[in-house]
C-alpha cells in the first residue's frame, strides 16, 4: 500500500509539475518535490499531507485550482480502494491536520519545556564591529547558502544579534570551531577577541531581552527627534493600527520670510516627498500658529486651500493654528519629554493668544507631570492619595519600589498600618504655609512661602521677588533654606558697579532668578533687568578723597563722621565724590549703602603715614609738587605737576614686611611712593627711604641719586623762597638727571663750564663767579667780573640760580666726559666740601685761606682750561702751584674713602670717584674676578672687627646675591693670613678695595672708563699718577693709577 | 539541511524597509512579502499581491535578527518555534498583534495564537 501511494504521487506530482510554470514560478516547487521523495519511507499519511499542504500553500487561483484538479483525480482513484467511511475521516483528518500544520505544533508546547538541553548546540558569543552586527548575521545567511552544496558547508546552526548589545553577535553551533570558520574572512568579526560559550542558563534569556516598552496613547506628549521641528513638543492625536505611526499636533514653523519663490516651489516638493525639514536647520522659524491671513499674504492665495474646518498648505494640514501631521514612531522622542509649563500653556492657549490665559487646563499638565512624579518621591517625603480607593489618605513616604509607594498615613483610622499605593496615584503634599524651595525646572532654587495648593499646582510668595510663583508639587521639597545659590545673573555680580543710564550708577546689592536690585548712587534702590544695565564699571583705579584729604580706595575700611557714623568697607567710589560702602551688619539693602566720599574717614592706620601734610599738600598743589619733584615748576606748566621722574623706576625695598621685594615705583606722593610689586601684582604705599633704585644689572643705588642735591638744596630753598628764578632751576636739574654718569655729575659746574667754553669771558666770568659767590664779601671778585655776576654776588642764596642764568650753555656741555678727570676730581672734592652744607655758606666762608689766593685762581682758569685741552704744557707751573697750597687737594689722596659718599650730594652713590663700594659687581668686571688684587679697607665695622684691615689677597671668586641685603661676598686668598691654615675666606664685596698698581709690567684690569673690564699691562708711569697702559688688544691707555686694580695670575 | 526551503533573503539589512511578519517573524523586503508573500503563513494571511495586507500583517517594529540555517536542529528556530519553517532571516521579537480576521481564523481553527513581541511568557 505504501509503495503504491508511493507511485500515486510521482505520478501527481509529475501532473503538477506540467502544470506549474504555466502558473507560477514558486521555487518551492522543487523543494517541495524533493522532501516528497526523501519522505518516501515516512508514514504515508503525514507524506500526502505534506504534500497536500504543498499546493495549498500556493495562493494563486490557478494554482489552486490546478491543485484541486489533482486531489480530485486522486481522490476519484481512491474511491475504488476505500469505502466511504474511509474516506470522510480522511477528509476530516486531512482538513484538520492541514489547518494544524500551519503553525505546528510547536505553539501548543510552554515555552519553559523549550529550554535548552545539553542535547542542543551551543550558543558562542562573538565580538564584531559596534554598527555591524546586523550585516555580519545576514553575511552568515548568505555564506551559509552560498557554501551549502560546497565542499565545506557551514556547519553553524543559526546565528542572531539583539539592538539592545551592541558590539556582539551570537552563533549556534556545536563547537568553537565550526563557529570560528564561520566567522573567517567576514570583515567586522574579531574572532581574535573571543569566542565565549554562552551558558545554558543564560541562552534563552538572550532571546527574551526586552527593551522598555514605550507606548504611547491619544493625548500623550511626545517630542520630534529629527527635522525642521526637532525638539518640539508635540500631542499625540492618533495612533495606526500597528502602531507605527502616530498623528500629532503641535504648533507650526512656517516660514514668513521665504528667499524666493523658487526656493519655496523646491522646498515645497521635497516636503511632498517626506524630506520635511530638509531646509537649513539653523534658519529654522520660530514657532508660531498657523494664520490664513499670513500664510496667504506671504504664500500667496493658491498656496493654501480650504477644506471644512482644515487649511492645507504645503501638503500639511492645520487645524485651529496647530499643523496636524503623522510621524513614524522612530522619529519621535517617547520618554523624558518633561514639558514645561510654558510649552504647555502655549499649547492650551491656542491660536487665540491670551484670550484664555487665565484658564490653563492643568489637567494636561497634570496628566504630562504625573509619571515623572514617580522618580521624584523619596522617603520621607509628604504625600497625598488622590485617587483610586485610598483617595484622600495622606502620610509620608516609607519606601519606594518601582511603581510602588509604602505610606504610612496619618490620621486615626491607621494605627501605624502601611499602605501601598501606586506612585502614580499619590503627590507631593504641600499645606499653606509651608516654605518650600524649587528642586527643578525654570524656577530652580526660587524658595517661597506656599499661599495656595490646587491639586498637583503649589503657588507660592517667592522670597526673593516676592511675586507669586505656580509650579508643579513634585518640583517642589520643603526646605528652611532662604534665597537663591548663585550670585551670578548675566554677566553682573553681585557688588558690581553698573552704569544705569547716563547719570546714574548704582551697586548690585541682590541678585534674583533674572533681576537685580541696585542702589543708585543717590540712595535709591531700583529692579532692574540684566538688559537695562549699559555697563559694568571698574572703580578699582578710581581714588575719592576722604574728609581728611586722605586718598580713598576701593577695599580701604572707613567710618562715617556724620550723619549715623556707620562703618563700612569701600565697594567703589564714583566721581571721586559718590562712596558704596558694604557692611554684612546692616539688614536693609544687603548692607550696602551710599554716602559721600567727604564724610568719610579712614579707619585704617595707613592713614597716618598720609597725614604728612606737606607731602600731601605739595601733591594737591601743582606749583609745589613741582619743587617737591625736582624743580620743574618753572616750565610754565600750571596745570598738573609733571610725572614724577621716579615713576617707573625699578625698586628693591630694603626695609620692613616686603624688604627684598622688587617692584616699580607707580605714583609719588611727597616721601611716601606707591609700588607695584612684581611678585603679586600688588600695589603698596611705602616710604622711599625703604626704597633702592635697581638697575638692571641687580646693583642697587640710592632711589634719587642723580637729582639728590638739588632736591636737598631745594627742599630747603625752594618753599622759603618761591623765587623768580626758579626757571633757571630747571636746566639745572634737568642736565643733572640727564647725566646719570657719575663721573659727569661729579664734576661741578664750573668746572665743566670752564673746561669746555673757550670763550675767555666765561672762563674768566664764571670760575671766579664760583669763587665770588663762596666768597660774596669779597669785592675784589665782583668788581672784576660783569654786573651780571655782581648781582649774582649779592644774592647769595641762590648762587646756582645765578650760575644757570647767565650760563645755561653748559648744560649741554656735561654730557661729554673730558679726559681732564684728573684734575677735575680734586676741584670737586674742593666744592664738594662747600656744598656739603648747602644750608650755610659759613663753610665755605672757612675757605678763607685759599681766598688769599685768589690771584693764583684767576691763573688757575686757564690753566684748568688748557688742561681739559690735554696741553698741560704752559700751564703745569701755574696748576700746580695753584694746587700745592691749597689744603683742599688732600681729599684727593684719600679718594677712596667713603667719605664723599656720605656728603649727601647727588653724586654720593656715584661713589669714590670710579669706585663704588661695590665695584667688584660691575658687571664687566664681575665676570672676571678671579686674580684681581684686592685689600681689605673700612671693614672694623663690618667684618672681623677690623682684624684684618688693610690686609691684602686675591679674590678668587664672587658670590653674588643681587641683593644688597644678603651680603655679596667674595672668597679672598689672603697674602698673610691671620689664621695660616685658613688663607682662604669669605669676604664682603663692600670692605675689599683694589689694589692699585705701583709698577711698571704690573698686570691690571681697568676700572673706568670705555675700556673697562680689560685687562693691560702697565707701561710708562708718570710723576702724577698716571699711567700709560697696553690693553690686551694692543690700545694704549693713559690712565690714572686709581682706575687700574693690580691682576696677579700667581694663584 | 537540503531538505529546507528558503525565504529570500533581503539583500540590504541595513534598509529600513525590512518588513517582519507578525504570524512567522520572518523577516523580508516589502517587495519579497508582494511577490512571495510570507514564505510559512502565506495561507493565513494571504500577503501575495496586497499592499495593504503586508501593510497590516507585517511590521518594521521589530528587534533582533536571526539567521536560522539550519531550523530542524537549532535551539533557537525551536525556542522562536520557528523550526518547522523555511531557512531564512527572523526577527527575535516583533511588536503588534496579527489582524484581527487572521487571530480569529486561528482561533476558529483551535490554533493558540502567540504574538511575538514576548509580553506572554509561559
Amino acid at each position: 500500500m505504501g509503495a503504491e501511494r508511493g507511485k500515486k504521487r510521482q505520478k501527481v506530482c509529475g501532473y503538477h509539475r506540467t502544470k506549474r510554470p504555466a502558473v507560477n514560478r514558486f521555487l518551492d516547487v522543487e523543494a517541495e518535490v524533493d522532501e516528497d521523495e526523501e519522505d518516501e519511507e515516512d508514514e504515508d499519511e503525514y507524506a500526502r499531507d505534506e504534500f497536500v499542504v504543498g499546493g495549498e500553500v500556493e495562493e494563486d487561483d490557478l494554482a489552486r485550482r490546478a491543485a484541486d484538479h489533482a486531489r480530485f483525480d486522486r481522490r476519484e482513484r481512491e474511491l475504488d480502494d476505500q469505502d466511504l467511511a474511509k474516506i470522510a475521516e480522511d477528509v476530516s483528518q486531512r482538513y484538520r491536520r492541514t489547518a494544524v500544520r500551519y503553525s505546528g505544533d510547536m505553539s501548543d508546547i510552554p515555552q519553559r519545556l523549550l529550554m535548552p538541553s545539553v542535547h542542543d548546540a551551543n550558543l558562542w558569543q562573538v565580538r564584531v564591529r559596534p554598527g555591524k552586527e546586523r550585516d555580519l548575521v545576514f553575511s552568515l545567511m548568505r555564506k551559509a547558502l552560498d557554501l551549502e552544496y560546497s565542499n565545506r558547508p557551514l556547519q553553524i546552526l543559526s546565528a542572531f544579534q539583539r539592538d539592545s548589545l551592541p558590539g556582539m553577535i551570537y552563533v549556534e553551533a556545536r563547537s568553537a570551531k565550526q563557529v570560528s570558520e564561520a566567522c573567517n574572512g567576514l570583515v567586522g568579526i574579531y574572532p581574535s577577541r573571543g569566542i565565549v560559550l554562552v551558558p545554558i542558563e543564560e541562552m534563552a534569556s538572550l532571546l527574551q531581552i526586552k527593551k522598555q516598552d514605550l507606548t504611547v496613547t491619544p493625548g500623550s506628549w511626545v517630542r520630534i527627534r529629527r527635522g525642521k521641528y526637532q525638539g518640539d513638543l508635540a500631542q499625540v492625536m492618533d495612533i495606526t493600527e500597528n502602531g507605527e505611526e502616530v498623528g500629532l499636533k503641535f504648533i507650526p514653523r512656517i516660514d514668513l520670510n521665504p528667499k524666493d519663490d523658487g526656493a519655496i516651489d523646491a522646498m515645497g516638493k521635497k516636503r511632498k516627498k517626506g524630506a520635511n525639514g530638509v531646509s537649513s536647520f539653523s534658519m529654522r522659524p520660530p514657532q508660531r500658529f498657523f494664520n490664513y491671513e499670513e500664510a496667504i499674504k506671504v504664500y500667496g492665495r493658491k498656496a493654501v486651500s480650504k477644506r471644512n474646518q482644515v487649511y492645507v498648505f504645503q501638503n500639511d494640514t492645520y487645524k485651529d493654528g496647530f499643523i496636524e501631521k503623522d510621524f513614524r514612531l522612530t522619529a519621535l522622542q517617547l520618554d523624558n519629554v518633561n514639558p514645561t509649563l510654558d510649552e504647555i500653556t502655549r499649547f492650551t492657549r491656542g491660536q487665540d493668544g491670551a484670550e484664555n490665559e487665565s484658564n490653563v487646563d492643568l489637567s494636561i499638565i497634570a496628566e504630562a507631570s504625573r509619571k515623572a512624579a514617580i522618580s521624584v518621591l523619596q522617603p520621607g517625603d509628604h504625600v497625598e492619595v488622590f485617587e483610586g480607593e485610598q483617595a484622600g489618605v495622606h502620610g509620608t513616604v516609607h519606601s519606594v519600589e518601582q511603581d510602588i509607594v509604602t505610606i504610612e498615613p496619618v490620621g486615626v483610622d491607621f494605627d501605624g498600618q502601611r499602605i501601598q499605593i501606586p506612585a502614580r496615584s499619590v503627590r507631593k503634599r504641600f499645606k499653606p504655609g509651608d516654605h518650600v524651595k524649587v528642586m527643578t525646572g525654570q524656577n530652580a532654587d526660587e524658595t517661597g512661602l506656599v499661599v495656595s495648593v490646587v491639586d498637583n499646582v503649589v503657588t507660592f510668595l517667592s522670597d526673593m521677588s516676592m511675586q507669586e510663583v505656580s509650579v508643579f508639587s513634585k518640583d517642589l521639597r520643603e526646605a528652611a533654606e532662604v534665597g537663591t545659590g548663585t550670585n551670578v545673573v548675566g554677566n553682573y555680580e553681585l557688588h558690581d558697579l553698573v552704569q544705569l543710564d547716563l547719570q546714574t550708577v548704582g551697586v548690585i546689592f541682590k541678585t534674583e532668578r533674572d533681576s537685580f536690585r541696585v542702589l543708585d548712587q543717590n540712595g535709591q534702590v531700583r529692579l532692574v533687568q540684566p538688559h537695562q544695565i549699559s555697563m559694568r564699571r571698574d572703580s578699582n583705579r578710581a581714588i575719592a578723597t576722604d574728609s581728611e584729604g586722605h586718598e580713598l580706595r576701593v577695599n580701604d575700611n572707613v567710618k562715617e563722621i556724620d550723619g549715623e557714623g556707620r562703618k563700612g568697607r569701600v565697594l567703589h567710589t564714583h566721581q571721586s565724590f559718590f562712596a558704596f560702602l558694604h557692611n554684612r551688619d546692616y539688614n536693609e539693602n544687603g548692607g550696602v549703602f551710599v554716602t559721600r566720599a567727604r564724610s568719610l574717614v579712614s579707619l585704617a592706620p595707613k592713614g597716618n603715614v598720609m597725614k604728612l601734610g606737606a607731602a600731601d599738600l605739595s601733591k594737591m598743589n601743582p606749583a609745589l609738587s613741582g619743587g617737591a619733584m625736582g624743580g620743574m615748576v618753572g616750565s610754565g606748566n600750571i596745570g598738573r605737576g609733571p610725572r614724577d621722574r621716579l615713576i617707573g623706576v625699578t625698586v628693591t625695598i630694603v626695609k620692613g614686611p616686603q624688604k627684598g621685594y622688587v617692584g616699580t615705583i607707580k605714583d609719588t606722593n611727597g616721601p611716601i611712593a606707591r609700588v607695584e610689586l612684581v611678585t603679586n601684582n600688588k600695589i603698596i604705599s611705602i616710604d622711599k627711604s625703604k626704597l633702592k633704585r635697581r638697575n638692571p644689572n641687580g646693583t642697587l643705588e640710592a632711589l634719587e641719586s642723580a637729582m639728590g642735591p638739588p632736591r636737598n638744596s631745594y627742599n630747603s630753598n625752594g618753599p622759603k623762597t618761591p623765587n623768580p628764578y626758579a626757571g633757571n632751576r630747571t636746566p639745572w636739574g634737568g642736565a643733572a638727571t640727564r647725566t646719570p654718569n657719575p663721573y659727569d655729575s661729579s664734576r661741578t659746574p664750573a668746572w665743566n663750564a670752564s673746561a669746555r667754553t673757550p670763550n675767555p669771558y666765561d672762563n674768566g666770568g664764571k670760575t671766579p663767579a664760583w669763587n665770588a659767590s663762596a666768597r660774596t664779601p669779597n669785592p675784589y671778585a665782583a668788581g672784576s667780573q660783569t654786573p651780571a655776576w655782581n648781582a649774582s654776588a649779592r644774592s647769595p642764596r641762590n648762587p646756582y640760580n645765578a650760575q644757570g642764568g647767565t650760563t645755561p650753555r653748559p648744560n649741554s656741555t656735561w654730557g661729554g666726559a673730558t679726559p681732564a678727570w684728573g684734575a677735575s676730581s680734586p676741584r670737586r672734592e674742593t666744592t664738594s666740601g662747600g656744598w656739603n652744607s648747602s644750608g650755610g655758606w659759613g663753610d665755605a666762608l672757612s675757605w678763607g685761606e685759599p681766598a688769599n689766593a685768589q690771584t693764583p685762581g684767576v691763573a688757575f682758569t686757564p690753566g684748568a682750561d688748557g688742561f681739559a685741552a690735554q696741553t698741560p704744557g704752559a700751564f703745569e707751573g701755574p696748576y700746580e702751584t695753584f694746587r700745592t697750597p691749597g689744603a683742599m687737594f688732600n681729599p684727593m689722596a684719600s679718594a677712596p674713602t667713603p667719605a664723599p659718599q656720605t656728603t649727601g650730594i647727588s653724586h654720593s652713590n656715584a661713589g669714590a670717584y670710579e669706585l663704588s663700594e661695590r665695584w667688584l659687581l660691575d658687571s664687566e668686571i664681575v665676570d672676571q674676578v678671579r686674580g684681581i688684587a684686592v685689600k681689605i679697607q673700612g671693614s672694623s665695622s663690618k667684618w672681623y672687627n677690623g682684624q684684618y684691615e688693610a690686609k691684602t689677597g686675591v679674590v678668587l671668586s664672587i658670590l653674588n646675591t643681587h641683593n644688597e641685603q644678603f651680603g655679596t661676598t667674595a672668597t679672598v686668598k689672603f697674602d698673610e693670613p691671620l689664621d695660616p691654615s685658613q688663607s682662604t675666606l669669605q669676604v664682603p664685596v663692600d670692605v675689599l678695595m683694589p689694589v692699585h698698581p705701583l709698577k711698571s709690567k704690573d698686570e691690571v684690569m681697568i676700572l673706568y672708563g670705555a675700556h673697562k673690564g680689560q685687562l693691560a699691562t702697565v707701561g710708562l708711569i708718570e710723576p702724577t699718577g698716571m699711567m700709560i697702559v697696553t690693553t690686551q688688544s694692543y690700545l694704549v691707555e693713559e690712565i690714572h693709577a686709581d682706575r687700574l686694580v693690580v691682576v696677579r695670575k700667581d694663584i | 539541511m537540503s531538505n529546507q526551503n528558503t525565504a529570500a533573503i533581503p539583500p540590504q539589512p541595513r534598509a529600513k524597509a525590512l518588513r517582519a511578519c507578525l504570524l512567522c517573524s520572518i523577516i523580508q523586503t516589502p517587495a519579497d512579502f508582494r511577490k512571495h508573500g510570507c514564505p510559512n503563513c502565506e495561507e493565513l494571511m494571504q500577503m501575495k499581491g496586497y499592499p495593504d495586507r503586508i501593510q497590516a500583517c507585517t511590521t518594521t517594529h521589530f528587534d533582533g535578527v536571526i539567521a536560522v540555517i539550519d531550523p530542524e536542529q537549532s535551539w533557537i528556530a525551536r525556542w522562536q518555534r520557528t523550526s518547522k519553517y523555511v531557512r531564512g532571516m527572523y526577527a527575535v521579537r516583533v511588536k503588534g498583534r496579527v489582524p484581527e480576521d487572521v487571530e480569529a481564523e486561528l482561533e476558529s481553527r483551535g490554533i493558540k495564537y502567540r504574538p511575538r513581541d514576548q509580553s506572554e511568557q509561559d
